[in-house]
């Protein structure tokens, strides 16, 4: 009887392990959980472990309410420019900002017609017709871009439908009713410093200087807090990025992790399910089932069946001791060899003549995102990670 | 008021041009002299020559000449607000004689008019007040008419002037309740909910419900309960006012006697209807009071509503309107689409992880190591050739076996049929040498060959006897073996079987 007890409370703490770890790993893949994703019930069980635990490894800040739950993830590092939404463009974005600024002022529901008519008179604005900005919803592609905009609002629960088709309003032929959701709407915007304020106390910044004020923290001036606020840096990086690689680092970095990435690496890895690969030029948290990502490798697919194939055929010819840089003609050329062998298992489309400088391309695009590759001006220079790929045949 | 038996007052002919001035296109002249004329007429001076018009009058610009206001008296006259008549004054100069002089008064349309835009400017300048003290006035006025009323005959000038009394309490009371209701209607600035606006409705609807409804809810069940008793003696009632009011009345040559008393008649039980419909239901519809209530009431989650929409607003940090304006405004100087998604990540941080898959299987692997020395991650065959996971293939289709089954059952008959006869051949029950068994086919040489390696199983030295029951308890086999040079040969089917003579019995169990 007694050992009976024991296991039960095993079994509970275990579960309990798993829930954890569940929710951790589905704040790190959707920062923004409304209501309606059945994650945020587990998450709302463990809010206090989770905000104490983002709170003391990474610096993040978690907000767990009825509706929803917001961890702001800011990034550590401002210069991957692979981390946008899937199909935006400039104009896109300009558009899905424009849209929360209506919605903001907007009552509780809202149909996509008033919300197009109220855009066009916020983007007439004198400010951004001078930038170069123009809309005007005549077009059935302004249209889709809008109707792009709210599917991403619908995703992240800030509106919902009530009735209607986006189809139908691409067309001309009617409408859609969306109820709006303003606390996830006012949980949007990350920075720590809103956008309006700093272009009113520093009118001058550029570009880059825009991206770090938006993400600045402040540092009080004690060694212990620099430390942490390194501490906080790495973190970031390793949860958010795919490697880290120490010829990124700075040297007071370097200094922490020579002698900390063992207990950090296994404490981050603990906790998110994922494993610890430390090696000489970096280290990574791996994640064994291939989940924990939005670009995945290997995966099933023509493109990710080709992009395996160049990463093999780079990490052989890195094997050589001379760092070369492959250019894009090199490896459409691998690819058209390799289509003759193992063509007629990808789609028809990618079989033709021409098509292997947009697979090699896309090949590219998805090893430089995973941070396997360095693109540089004539080509891409492999990374050290990229000899993972080299890859020995299951034994079946 | 929906009870009414007397048609609506159609308008005067003469009503259209009475009202021309107002809408003329000096209207402010003429407002200025037919207010003379007004003020004339409170100081009982009733005729006035042009020259008081325009020595009294308050002109809104620069005064008009003489000949300006005489033609403004003269338009006046043709639409009929003023009358004219000669002048028969004494004048002292010659141009005076020549000059055409008129007197004007006011006519009786234009004194109509004037109070028409009296109590139209009144009733525009009428603030939604609140009478609280009404209800009480109009409960102790039923009290005294119904005790007035138990008397007989009823003292019908007491009576007559509570009513009057009655009535005028209760139309000042039904015009307040309904302009304030109506200015609590008004959501517009509800909407917007500008704290201003939503302060000064909650103040003023709590201001309503605490004095006003409060009292309503308690005096009018105590007025309709007065109304009821007073029911069986409403005729008398109502026809005591209506004979009062007509004597009361300036004879008219339209009217008889009989007419005038049956139309005052309607009018009074018109507005004594409309004061029960207020505080009694008349079965089809709720009471005024009721409804009156009511709206109050539904103003609240109004108020609530209002209240819920500011505290939204507050709630984060202020003019979240602007941030999203000012990204905007930066996303559109981008120069080009992967700065936009260095600055999307920067402002919204909503992108998702991104690691390595698949780990390595060897764990032994120093901290050291490069990565090109530590072995690499192991991919299914499937995969890396062709880029497909190996599916697990559809589930097999359930096969009809019947058939077989059936060949199958069968055979198992068959082979038991041959058995049994077997059993039979072999189970004699007679003691026989083993040579003397004689041509034996395959099922029952198999038999035998059970039976007899069973028993010799049991035997623990060749030359002992042994007798034995089979497995199945079918048989029972007795073994003597014979001297050890004896032999015995069987033929089968399967072959010739050698071996030491026995003598052996079979039997059934």
């Amino acid at each position: 009887m007694f050992t009976q007890t024991r296991g039960l409370k095993d079994v509970l703490t275990q579960q309990q392990e798993e829930e954890r770890e569940h929710a951790l790993r589905a704040l790190l893949m959707r920062p923004l959980i409304a209501s309606g994703d059945p994650d945020l019930e587990l998450v709302r069980r463990h809010a206090e472990y989770l905000r104490d635990w983002f709170g003391r490894e990474a610096g993040w800040n978690l907000q767990v309410e009825r509706q929803c739950a917001r961890l702001y993830k800011r990034p550590a590092s401002l210069t991957d420019t692979s981390r946008g939404l899937p199909e935006f463009d400039r104009d896109r974005y300009v558009l899905l900002c424009l849209a929360c600024a209506v919605l903001e002022r907007a009552e509780s529901q809202i149909t996509l017609r008033a919300l197009g008519e109220r855009l066009l008179e916020a983007a007439a604005d004198p400010d951004m017709a001078s930038r170069g900005f123009t809309y005007t919803l005549e077009s059935a592609r302004e249209r889709r871009a809008l109707v792009g905009a709210c599917r991403l609002l619908l995703e992240l629960g800030v509106l919902g439908r009530v009735a209607g088709d986006e189809e139908a309003y691409v067309n001309q032929s009617g409408d859609v009713l969306y109820d709006v959701h303003r606390r996830v709407l006012a949980r949007l915007p990350s920075g720590t410093a809103g956008a309006s304020l700093i272009a009113a106390t520093q009118p001058d910044l550029d570009f880059d200087g825009r991206l770090a004020t938006l993400n600045d923290e402040y540092v009080p001036d004690s060694p212990e807090s620099r430390r942490t606020a390194l501490r906080y840096r790495l973190a970031r990086r390793l949860l958010d990025d795919p490697v880290l690689y120490h010829h990124d680092l700075s040297s007071e970095e370097l200094e922490y992790l020579s002698s900390q990435r063992g207990p950090m690496a296994y404490r981050l890895a603990q906790a998110s399910g994922l494993t610890a690969e430390l090696r000489a030029e970096g280290l990574a948290l791996v994640d064994a089932e291939g989940e924990l990502s939005d670009k995945h490798l290997p995966a099933v697919g023509t493109e990710a069946h080709a992009t395996l194939l160049v990463a093999e055929y780079l990490a052989r010819a890195a094997r050589s001791d001379t760092p070369t840089i492959h250019s894009l003609h090199e490896l459409a050329a691998f690819l058209r060899d390799a289509a003759d062998r193992y063509g007629r298992f990808w789609r028809k489309d990618a079989r033709e003549p021409g098509a292997e400088i947009e697979l090699a391309r896309e090949a590219i695009d998805r090893l430089a995102a995973l941070r396997l590759v360095q693109q540089v001006e004539n080509g891409v220079r492999p990374l050290p990670a990229l000899h993972r790929y080299t890859i020995r045949e299951a034994q079946s | 008021m929906s009870h009414s038996r007397m048609t609506a007052p159609s308008l005067h002919p003469s009503a259209a041009q009475l009202f021309s001035h107002v809408i003329a296109a000096n209207s402010s002249y003429y407002r200025a002299i037919l207010d003379v004329f007004a003020t004339a007429k409170r100081q009982f001076r009733l005729h006035l020559r042009p020259d008081d018009v325009l020595a009294e009058a308050h002109w809104p610009d620069a005064a008009p000449t003489l000949e300006a206001v005489q033609h403004a008296l003269g338009q006046l006259v043709e639409w009929g607000n003023l009358q004219a008549q000669p002048d028969t004054a004494r004048v002292s100069t010659i141009e005076d004689f020549y000059r055409k002089r008129l007197l004007y008064r006011m006519s009786v349309g234009g004194e109509a008019v004037e109070a028409g835009l009296q109590a139209f400017s009144d009733t525009l300048a009428r603030r939604a007040e609140l009478q609280s003290v009404a209800l009480d006035d109009i409960r102790a006025r039923l009290i005294s008419i119904r005790d007035l009323m138990s008397e007989s005959p009823p003292d019908s000038a007491k009576v007559h002037g509570a009513l009057r009394d009655l009535v005028h309490i209760f139309a000042g009371l039904s015009n307040n309740a309904e302009s304030f209701m109506a200015g609590l209607a008004r959501t517009i600035e509800l909407q917007r909910a500008e704290v201003s606006a939503v302060m000064g409705f909650k103040t003023r609807l709590i201001d309503y419900l605490q004095r006003f409804i409060g009292d309503l809810v308690t005096r009018s069940s105590q007025i309709a309960e007065l109304l009821l008793d007073l029911a069986p003696a409403e005729p008398s009632l109502l026809q005591i006012a209506a004979e009062r009011d007509a004597r009361n009345a300036a004879p008219d040559d339209a009217e008889t006697n009989e007419e005038a008393l049956s139309i005052r008649l309607d009018s009074w039980t018109e507005r004594w209807e409309g004061l029960k419909l207020w505080f009694l239901s008349d079965g089809r519809e709720r009471s005024q009071a009721e409804l009156l209530r009511a709206s109050a009431l539904s103003a609240i989650p109004r108020l609530l509503q209002a209240i819920s929409l500011l505290h939204e607003r507050r709630a984060g940090r202020s003019d979240r309107a602007a941030d999203f304006r000012r990204l905007a405004l930066w996303f559109a100087e981008v120069p080009t689409d992967a700065d936009a998604h260095r600055l999307w990540r920067a402002a919204f941080a909503l992108s998702p992880a991104r690691h390595l898959a698949l780990v390595v299987a060897d764990e032994k692997i120093s901290a050291n190591t490069p990565w090109r020395s530590a072995p690499g991650i192991t991919v299914l065959p499937k995969l890396r050739e062709q880029g497909v996971l190996p599916t697990r293939g559809a589930p097999p289709r359930i096969l009809d076996r019947s058939r077989e089954r059936a060949a199958l059952a069968a055979r198992v008959a068959q082979e038991a049929a041959q058995t049994e006869a077997a059993r039979t051949y072999l189970a004699t029950n007679r003691e026989i040498r083993l040579s003397h068994l004689g041509r034996l086919d395959a099922q029952a040489f198999r038999m035998f060959l059970t039976l007899l390696g069973e028993a010799l199983a049991s035997q623990t030295n060749p030359d002992e006897p042994v007798e034995r029951q089979t497995g199945d308890g079918t048989l029972a086999i007795r073994l003597i073996p014979l001297e050890p040079t004896s032999h015995a040969e069987l033929e089968t089917e399967l072959g010739r079987f050698c071996g030491r003579d026995h003598r052996i019995l079979i039997r059934r169990t």
